[in-house]
């Protein structure tokens, strides 16, 4: 089952990027897959409707939710982050206050590899943002804010 | 939830945090001066100072007020097994201000085995000691005075041998033959041959010691002998003269830049920065002379004075301003608040981060 989740989870991912104007090669060695594969997803073959359901449901949850169940389908973190960037629903930003003490607790919690550690305090590239807040939650000094950008 | 796995052996301890980077926090007991910086600066609150300070006053024997110890601190870490520093590895995020704070090395994190000492970002105290070997005449008193026993100085001396110089010759047409030089001489260096018509005197270079025995003793003044060792007069001072070698080595770990080499040494071999500048004052109204600041002082920079023989009461304590490196570890100690110390500079490198300059300047006075 994880394996038909898996396939619903690059389907989805798969759709944004066509819909992204991405050709079937690029969105291919995006998801490192075949090319006829993605062909196929893209046509709405060899794949049940099943999977793309629970893969949407799983999509849909809460930021967290979704990452660690993402985690959980595919084995490779690098694949897990690969999809969870692509098919969030939102966008976020992060700050990070002068109150930052350095202490790196949020560049290892981050899954998404989204913090570094500059001159003694962290620095996010908001793009990688998920939004699970894992960092926030590690923050000795509840020095991360995460904001979801809403779009008019 | 990353957790921190805590390992103490000893009086020592690590904490460690493995994760995308290796954080390791060390805890060297017998370098710590128990100043508590560690502990007010915490941003978690993770670090408590144990107040053994107090305890060893209560240890301390009236024999010990009265006779002036000197090294009562080393003595009493050796035998007493409560570490200064307690960190609660649940708590603490290991992210080194102790360590970057701490004016010598007991707290020291490391990131993938790199301290944080040689990694840029993180500020440091501009505090250094040195010993310069050019300048360096190897006496030994930095050593001896070092009240950490961070200097090692190794001595090379020179051959014997090579320090006996000088210059003996005999004046034939002077020379008697007498032979009374060659009994006196005690390297057996002069031989004499008092055979009429043959007469000789021979001085075997080689064994000669130029004790100017065989000058001295001359009826007629034939023999010319002077002495180089002796003849360099008076002590000299000058480095480049010594004829002893050797080398000099500061334990950088144990060395708390308190200056004691500085004040010894008779030439300027030794050299140190402190990491504060600031005032140290000992109320002498207040002060009982208890001798807890004596304890607990990692610099000798509290002492009784030179006891005025058996007897005598050490009825107040000396400070010695040049040797304190402001760590107000005694003001801690003292439970007659009858110290007053006070850091008003502190030397460092620049940091870009808030929360760190912030912690540096609350430290200061």
């Amino acid at each position: 089952m994880p394996k038909h989740i898996a396939s619903g989870l690059k389907y989805l991912a798969a759709v944004k990027l066509k819909d992204a104007g991405k050709s079937h090669q690029v969105i291919a060695d995006e998801l490192g897959v075949d090319r006829s594969t993605i062909s196929h997803y893209l046509n709405g073959r060899n794949l049940s409707w099943n999977s793309i359901d629970v893969a949407r449901t799983i999509v849909e949850l809460c930021p967290r939710d979704f990452l660690k169940m993402t985690e959980a389908i595919f084995e490779e973190p690098e694949q897990s982050r690969k999809i969870v960037n692509i098919c969030r629903e939102s966008n976020f930003e992060v700050i990070i206050e002068d109150s930052c003490i350095g202490c790196g607790l949020c560049v290892s919690a981050c899954p998404m590899k989204t913090i570094k550690l500059e001159s003694l305090t962290a620095h996010a590239d908001s793009i990688q943002c998920c939004g699970c807040q894992l960092c926030s939650d590690e923050c000795p000094t509840n020095s991360i804010k995460i904001l979801e950008i809403e779009y008019d | 939830m990353i957790r921190n796995l805590k390992e103490v052996k000893d009086n020592n301890f690590d904490i460690t945090r493995s994760a995308d980077e290796v954080r390791k926090l060390s805890f060297n007991d017998h370098v710590c001066l128990g100043c508590g910086i560690c502990e007010s600066t915490c941003p978690v609150e993770a670090i408590t100072l144990n107040e053994i300070a107090i305890d060893s006053r209560n240890r301390l024997s009236n024999d010990i007020y009265f006779s002036g110890h000197e090294k009562i601190a080393q003595n009493f870490h050796d035998d007493f097994d409560v570490q200064r520093v307690t960190v609660n590895e649940s708590k603490c995020v290991l992210c080194g201000m102790c360590s970057g704070l701490c004016p010598v090395d007991a707290l020291v994190l490391t990131i993938d085995g790199v301290p944080i000492r040689e990694i840029d970002a993180y500020p440091h105290y501009n505090a250094f000691s040195e010993i310069d070997d050019d300048e360096c005449v190897y006496c030994k008193r930095c050593e001896v005075a070092c009240p950490r026993d961070a200097i090692v100085i190794e001595r090379v001396l020179p051959d014997r041998a090579d320090l006996v110089t000088g210059e003996i010759n005999v004046d034939d047409d002077e020379c008697i033959y007498c032979g009374v030089c060659e009994e006196l001489c005690p390297a057996e260096a002069i031989v004499v041959d008092k055979e009429t018509g043959k007469e000789s005197i021979v001085i075997d270079k080689d064994k000669c010691v130029y004790c100017l025995v065989c000058k001295k003793s001359c009826p007629t003044n034939a023999i010319k002998a002077i002495c180089r060792a002796c003849n360099y007069g008076e002590y000299d001072l000058d480095p480049s003269k010594a004829v002893v070698k050797g080398n000099s080595v500061i334990d950088s770990e144990l060395c708390v830049f308190c200056g004691w080499c500085e004040g010894v040494c008779p030439t300027d071999a030794a050299k140190h920065k402190k990491p504060f500048k600031g005032s140290i004052e000992v109320d002498q109204d207040k002060c009982q002379a208890c001798g807890a600041c004596v304890d607990i002082c990692g610099c000798n920079a509290l002492a009784f004075p030179v006891s005025s023989g058996p007897g005598s009461r050490l009825d107040h304590i000396i400070a010695y301003d040049d040797y304190c490196v402001r760590c107000k570890a005694c003001a801690k100690a003292c439970p007659n608040d009858a110290i007053t110390v006070k850091r008003t500079e502190i030397d460092h490198t620049p940091t870009n981060s808030a929360t760190w300059t912030d912690a540096l300047n609350a430290i200061k006075d």
